[in-house]
């Protein structure tokens, strides 16, 4: 079981460490072509949210 | 007075240790391959190579002291990572991980072997060789079993999920699944062995260092020795715990390919 744990436990760092890239890197993205500032934030909040959500729905539901 | 200034002195001839300790020069001038990590990992497969064959040679049904390290480790392998994870198709994986697994720790513990003292993962890309393979074994083998359609179906699309959310949630699981697994895999390891590998070189030569110093800076040098010893005991941990850590996600994500839900 404490193995599981420790799988279960990288592969939710890899969820929360891929929302944040992808979504916050598109966020920046956008900043750069707009010339704005506060996409990089909000990507990074809808990333970490979505990541968290993916987190809940793999290992929350049972 | 004086003493301060010669501290101040001794400070400035310090050369803290720094990436440029990990670049190190070809042994044989002539052929640029061949340096330190190179030779080491050489090294590490015949020492694996000429520990098994030993070990399993003259196989008895009352083992030897070397036969039963041998089963030991294989055991560890193949039932606790292997079986516990993958579940009834694991004979086919024992093999690689198997391999995976000394080769790794081989090459760690050579971090902290006297006169080798120099972890070949430290350099970024023998991992990022051992992520590849591990990124194309499981890969394979979810493609294989379930078809590439379907593989890839219940990588993007969990079940159960409102459909606007895919939107949100499918470029996160290929992301996980394509990118941050591998990476994560290998700058694990690599950073772990760098990390421990300067940690190391801080302490032993702060401590050589101290030693050519004044009385005062000679005084305190057995206590970078001792912190650097201690550091040696802690680093043999992290050297196995990098390889079982490395070795169970492998398994892990072969598991998790060979699921038809996950």
């Amino acid at each position: 079981m404490a193995v599981k744990d420790e799988g279960a436990a990288w592969s939710i760092f890899g969820y929360l460490l891929s929302g944040l890239l992808f979504w916050g890197g598109a966020g920046w993205l956008m900043d750069h072509w707009l010339k704005t500032h506060f996409f990089l934030l909000g990507g990074l909040v809808l990333g970490a949210g979505a990541a968290i959500y993916l987190v809940w729905l793999r290992f929350g539901r049972e | 007075m004086r003493s301060l200034h010669l501290l101040r002195m001794e400070g400035a001839g310090f050369v803290p240790p720094s990436t440029n300790d990990f670049n190190l020069p070809p042994v044989f001038s002539n052929n640029p391959y061949t340096t330190k990590p190179v030779l080491l990992v050489f090294l590490s497969v015949i020492v694996v190579s000429i520990f098994f064959i030993m070990a399993s040679r003259k196989a008895a049904i009352v083992p030897s002291r070397l036969q039963f390290a041998g089963e030991k480790i294989y055991e560890f392998v193949r039932n606790d990572v292997a079986r516990d994870n993958i579940g009834h198709e694991f004979m086919r994986f024992v093999p690689y991980l198997f391999t995976l697994f000394t080769f790794v720790l081989t090459n760690n513990i050579f971090g902290i072997v006297p006169l080798l003292q120099f972890p070949a993962m430290s350099h970024v890309s023998f991992p990022y060789v051992l992520a590849i393979f591990t990124f194309i074994v499981f890969h394979y083998v979810g493609i294989r079993k379930q078809g590439i359609g379907k593989y890839l179906k219940d990588i993007m699309f969990m079940p159960g999920v409102p459909k606007a959310a895919y939107i949100l949630l499918t470029p996160l699981e290929l992301a996980t699944f394509f990118i941050v697994r591998p990476l994560t895999l290998s700058l694990r390891l690599f950073a772990n062995m760098f990390a421990g590998h300067l940690l190391l070189l801080v302490f032993i030569l702060g401590g050589d260092h101290l030693l050519k110093g004044v009385i005062g800076l000679k005084l305190i040098s057995p206590f970078a020795f001792a912190f650097g010893i201690g550091l040696t005991f802690f680093e043999f941990m992290v050297q196995c715990l990098q390889a079982y850590i490395f070795t169970l996600l492998t398994a892990l994500y072969i598991a998790g390919a060979l699921a038809d839900e996950h």
